[in-house]
């Protein structure tokens, strides 16, 4: 009996060994270079399908479309760029106006405008400084001295006679 | 606006100019003397409107001036001008004086005729 057990454990343990050699050659199948990666595995197959389309016609027609795609890609890409620039080109100018604007503001701020109301209204009316009632509210000095300009000559004459008489 | 009238304009604001003595100056000194016979004229009727002693005593007294100047329309625009006082009184008083205390005689004559007039229009 005794030898019979251990014949039955022996074939056991020797069926659960080649049950786990034929496990190992499974794995062994779906990763051909025995290398277990941790991360994603890439799933789409990246290698070369055999079955080459042997349609020039059908060939032809995708690959005129793939550049007719990438032909809008880069057009949309050329666009947007455009697009940018110009919008950079608005914003700078915004920019620069404001600035400016802001400047002449404080400018204005700070100057002093004043207005020499009499000499506008001399210059406006050259008659009114001469208006009597101008003249009424002038110190007397100075409507000497503006009589003396009207007649210069006069002035002239007078003090060359006085200069003989002396 | 010509030179004349604003000379003009300047006689009569010196003529209402609250510096009275100051303005009879300048009237004296350069009106008076004016070769122009409308600033003279001018001149000779603003002092007299004044109706001031010293005013009076120019266009009364000073020979070539006022009622002694040598142009007619001058003197004759000096008298209407005294004669249209309402206060003579200053004016006949001064005219006295010179009357009675002139060393020119003909000065004196002017006065004489003037002061006949005054009494007659009074």
């Amino acid at each position: 009996m005794q030898i019979g057990k251990l014949n039955l454990q022996r074939t056991n343990t020797v069926q659960n060994t080649t049950a786990q050699k034929k496990g190992n050659t499974n794995k062994l199948t779906t990763n051909p270079f025995g290398v277990s990666f941790k991360g994603n595995v890439i799933q789409a197959d990246v290698f070369v399908n055999e079955k080459v389309n042997k349609d020039k016609n059908s060939n032809g027609i995708v690959e005129k479309s793939k550049l007719f795609a990438s032909a809008v890609v880069s057009g949309i890409n050329n666009f947007n760029e455009s697009f940018k620039s110009r919008i950079n080109s608005i914003v700078s100018f915004g920019k620069k106006i404001t600035t400016d604007v802001c400047d002449s503001l404080e400018r204005i701020g700070n100057t002093e405008i004043s207005f020499d109301m009499e000499g506008i209204k001399n210059k406006l009316f050259p008659d009114r400084q001469y208006s009597v009632k101008n003249l009424s509210k002038q110190p007397v000095e100075d409507l000497k001295t503006m009589w003396q300009e009207l007649t210069p000559e006069e002035t002239e004459n007078e003090t060359e006679t006085e200069e003989n008489a002396a | 606006m010509e030179d004349s009238k604003k000379i003009k304009n300047i006689i009569q604001a010196l003529g209402e100019h609250q510096d009275s003595k100051a303005a009879i100056e300048v009237l004296t000194e350069l009106g008076t003397n004016s070769p122009d016979d409308e600033i003279r004229e001018m001149t000779a009727q603003t002092l007299i409107k004044k109706n001031t002693h010293e005013s009076l005593r120019v266009v009364l007294i000073s020979k070539g001036k006022g009622i002694n100047d040598l142009s007619a329309r001058v003197a004759m625009a000096s008298i209407n001008e005294l004669l249209s006082l309402k206060d003579k009184t200053e004016a006949i008083k001064i005219l006295d004086d010179t009357i009675k205390l002139h060393s020119d005689e003909e000065v004196r004559n002017t006065a004489r005729s003037v002061r006949a007039l005054m009494t007659f229009s009074a």
